[in-house]
């Protein structure tokens, strides 16, 4: 136990808090991992039958299931390697020096996480497909090739789409801990002599490693559990990860037992919940990553002179290549009757049709409104219970906050296509069965992670110190946390609620079981038109999520601005 | 344009015909609306002729194949299903009766329809889920369209092919099993068919729904998909393979919840479905092929068409095969 936490008062106030934490947080992601578990373990369809391990030895029995392993491993691991890098490289220019377009390089790091992920995927096998992708044929064309020289239908092809799906949560973890970073650090360094590399190995890097291990690890459960681009890239090329192989089971025959789904799953829990104690162990003597203490903090811009016009050209080339272009392909495919290349004949059949006949649909329109709401008003509520979790979690660094730690991160772990069961089990016992507020907390639940890790990145860094000060000159609890701490944790409150609102925005796998007439969300409707092939009305409602999630993060950072500057911390 | 404006007529004399017992439609009225749990895709314009026609809102939840059973069951367990009308592949509704979700009911629209419709005392049958080779017209010339289905299995069509994973979509499965049933004239004709088709390396998708997209695309030039993608996916330059053989496909199937909240509108909206009117509209907006004599899609050549129902796999059966897909087809 470190910082504030030590008179006995407050020590009681702690553990009261953890535990009540640890209450409210395990009723909402253990109730549906449980039932799924029981599922695993029961004979028959449903949680509730004859126990029996059959599920497990039929899951695991498979002898394709290595591949399948190897596969999972590769591009889990690949997809957060690549995120992280690419996540560290924007957040760093774009928080600690004084590159130009800030904003719109800002932006264009999070458009992955508004666009619809199968949408994404589309764009990218239209621009990358062997056959006739836009790219390839560009390419072809320029450099004289005979065959396409990218196959989007590979791993890496894979690895490529989801790190960039998943760049925005490693850049909103990574930028505020970069914001918080105390620049005296690095210039101590360089006094003592250390060139710029060095410091950056020496000092930057080390400093920021609970942010990046967050980061890495987020990617990786997240990569786990995507089902986007192991379904629209993936099985196309063959290459089965474990969503896919998943998928798989469910699908082969009428009646999908969820339980066997549910017994592979737990490889996917596992792997989070060893992931999680491993961050633990390697950031357990958090003092090491304090940057902002009593002493002083200034956040510092550094000059990239020379630099500056490459490097800038050099962001702005990744950012049109990477994310802009793909979205480029679904306003062009928005006004098409069907997909074709472009050309004469893609020309002249153009229309607003599509998105005439979204903005007339009054089901589109309803679910429009429904994830609104649940994105403003269930990110808030997120965010709350985030703040409470982290600070525990940070503060309070005992074996029950551990336990806090790795229950936040149980449903989020499971891979979507069967963990929305496991909340259709749960919530089918409850009175909110059939109403936005299944669909509110079970977002909450599943995706809590999301709120905690900016948060408990930037919390990482604050010295306790700064809260025991605040007491010693006779603040209260509320008082501190309001006037020292909650200003410092801006950044991470913006990041995290961004996150969790454009989440909530576009959540499918709990939306597409729990969503019911009058409770429809944009996902499901997207889905629909995805199901129907009706991709023109596809991309026209991607763009309209899209809007909403760029007006929420526009909002949400002009606020964050305002209050660091009300703040006094400005350029933080 | 003329062509709409006879299909306009044709759905407002329709609408106009449907008469059902009026004592049943009062019940159903002070019943307000009837829930329906569906797999079958773009039916609301159904919805809304059904709402015009008697005054009953038809409340649609559209629940995937693969999450069918799992959610109907969940509910029905937890005396939580809200819905008084199911309608799903077959084999699922057949399920669903072992589990006594659905009630014994015959409606009085059957009548118009072959005797085999009405499957059991429960589930009654009203279209064919029906696969067949499309094409992108603008990329496949006349003379190499497929004629029989060995066609696929010739190696021009290399690296051509998309179809769904027939190691795991349930659906693809049945029907190549069907072919080996049906369309064959022995089962080695039908290996080497397999092998051919598996040599040709297809692109594989989850399910029917992403085959057409590739085709209008030209990323690929042929589907093993469903000709009502003609339809619905207009003007796409896709046509279907006038194939020697019948079309084959898994029947669609209804019936009424047991414990329906509202039994009367439930009863009242299978009518509705069953009728003359309401498969016109399934068959004409959305492609559909339904058992309604003489009604057919608006796609050329399909009302000479031969479409036959194949058998219904169990799960048991469907998984095995699967497995031996997987393998044939060369999938990890």
């Amino acid at each position: 136990m470190r910082g504030p936490v030590r008179s006995p008062a407050h020590a009681d106030g702690s553990r009261a808090l953890t535990g009540g934490l640890v209450v409210l947080v395990g009723f909402l992601t253990v109730c549906p991992v449980l039932l799924l578990l029981l599922g695993s373990l029961s004979e028959g369809l449903g949680a509730f039958g004859r126990l029996t391990l059959s599920k497990y030895r039929e899951a695991y029995g498979d002898p394709g299931f290595g591949v399948i392993l190897y596969n999972t491993f590769v591009f889990t691991v690949g997809s957060a390697a690549v995120c992280t890098a690419l996540a560290l490289f924007l957040a760093y220019l774009n928080t600690r020096t004084n590159i130009p377009g800030k904003f719109l390089f800002r932006f264009l790091s999070l458009v992955p996480m508004m666009v619809p992920h199968i949408l994404f995927c589309v764009s990218w096998v239209l621009l990358l497909n062997p056959s006739n992708g836009l790219l390839n044929l560009l390419l072809r064309e320029v450099l004289g090739l005979a065959s396409s020289p990218v196959n989007i239908y590979t791993l890496p092809g894979m690895i490529l789409v989801e790190a960039l799906l998943d760049l925005p949560i490693a850049y909103l973890v990574l930028a505020p801990a970069l914001s918080a970073f105390d620049a005296t650090l690095e210039e101590s360094s360089r006094v003592c002599g250390a060139s710029t590399r060095r410091t950056l190995l020496r000092v930057t890097l080390p400093v920021l490693r609970p942010a990046i291990l967050s980061a890495f690890i987020l990617v990786i459960v997240r990569s786990l559990a995507s089902f986007a681009v192991p379904s629209v890239i993936g099985i196309p090329g063959r290459i089965y990860v474990l969503a896919s192989h998943i998928y798989r089971l469910i699908a082969t025959g009428f009646s999908p037992d969820y339980g066997q789904a549910a017994a592979v799953g737990t490889s996917a829990l596992a792997a989070s919940i060893v992931l999680v104690v491993l961050y633990r162990r390697l950031t357990a003597s958090a003092e090491r990553f304090v940057t902002v203490s009593s002493r002083g903090f200034r956040p510092a811009i550094l000059e990239l002179q020379g630099a500056k016009l490459p490097l800038s050209l050099a962001v702005g080339l990744l950012s049109f290549v990477l994310i802009a272009l793909p979205v480029l392909v679904l306003g062009y495919v928005s006004l098409l009757p069907y997909s074709m290349v472009p050309g004469a004949k893609a020309f002249a059949l153009m229309s607003l049709k599509n998105w005439r006949q979204v903005l007339a649909d009054p089901i589109s329109i309803l679910a429009l409104r429904n994830s609104l709401l649940l994105g403003v008003g269930g990110a808030a509520m997120g965010m709350i219970l985030s703040f409470f979790v982290s600070w525990v979690i940070v503060r309070v660094r005992s074996t029950a906050s551990g336990l806090l730690e790795s229950l936040s991160f149980l449903s989020f772990s499971f891979p979507g296509i069967v963990i929305g069961v496991g909340f259709l089990w749960f919530f089918v016992f409850t009175p909110l069965y059939g109403t936005l507020w299944a669909l509110l907390f079970g977002y909450i639940a599943a995706y809590l992670p999301y709120g905690i890790r900016p948060l408990t990145s930037a919390l990482v860094q604050i010295h306790g110190h700064l809260e025991e000060s605040s007491r010693v000159c006779g603040a209260g609890r509320l008082t501190t946390l309001r006037r020292i701490v909650l200003p410092l944790l801006v950044p991470g409150v913006v990041s995290g609620w961004i996150l969790m609102a454009t989440m909530f925005v576009r959540e499918l796998s709990l939306s597409v079981v729990l969503s019911r007439p009058g409770t429809e969300v944009l996902a499901v409707q997207i889905l629909r038109f995805s199901e129907d092939g009706l991709w023109g009305r596809l991309a026209a409602l991607g763009i309209v999520m899209i809007l909403i999630s760029t007006s929420l993060v526009v909002i949400a950072g002009l606020v964050g601005r305002q209050r660091m500057r009300a703040y006094g911390l400005e350029g933080a | 344009m003329n062509a709409i404006a006879l299909l306009l007529c044709g759905l407002a004399a329709a609408t106009a015909a449907f008469a059902a017992d009026p004592s049943l439609v009062e019940k159903a009225r002070a019943e307000k609306k009837a829930a329906f749990y569906a797999n079958i895709t773009a039916v609301e314009p159904i919805l809304e002729a059904f709402a015009a026609a008697t005054g009953v809102k038809a409340e649609y939840t559209r629940l995937s194949t693969s999450k069918f059973v799992s959610t109907v069951l969940t509910e029905h367990q937890a005396r939580k299903l809200a819905a008084d009308v199911l309608q799903a592949p077959l084999p699922i509704l057949e399920l669903l009766k072992e589990k006594g979700v659905l009630a014994a009911h015959r409606p009085a629209a059957l009548k118009a329809y072959p005797a085999w419709a009405q499957r059991d005392d429960c589930i009654f049958t009203f279209g064919i889920e029906y696969v067949a080779p499309i094409y992108n017209k603008d990329l496949v010339k006349p003379a190499d369209v497929p004629r029989r289905y060995e066609d696929l299995a010739d190696p021009k069509w290399k690296d051509k092919i998309v179809m769904a994973d027939p190691s795991s979509h349930a659906t693809t499965i049945s029907w190549l099993v069907g072919l080996k049933e049906k369309a064959f004239p022995d089962e080695e004709a039908w290996r080497r068919f397999l092998k051919g088709l598996a040599a040709n390396r297809p692109m594989f998708v989850a399910s029917f729904g992403p085959t057409p997209a590739p085709i209008e695309s030209g990323e690929k030039w042929i589907a093993i998909s469903m000709p009502k993608y003609i339809v619905t996916k207009a003007p796409a330059p896709l046509d279907w393979a006038r194939v020697e053989q019948p079309l084959f496909g898994t029947p669609r199937a209804m019936a009424i919840a047991a414990a329906a909240p509202r039994p009367n509108a439930a009863r009242l909206f299978a009518e509705y479905w069953l009728s003359r009117e309401a498969m016109t509209i399934l068959a004409e907006k959305v492609g559909e092929y339904v058992l309604h004599p003489g009604i057919f899609p608006p796609i050329a050549g399909i009302q000479t068409a031969r479409v036959e129902a194949i058998r219904e796999l169990p799960d048991e059966e469907i998984r095995r095969w699967g497995a031996e897909f997987k393998k044939l087809f060369n999938t990890p």
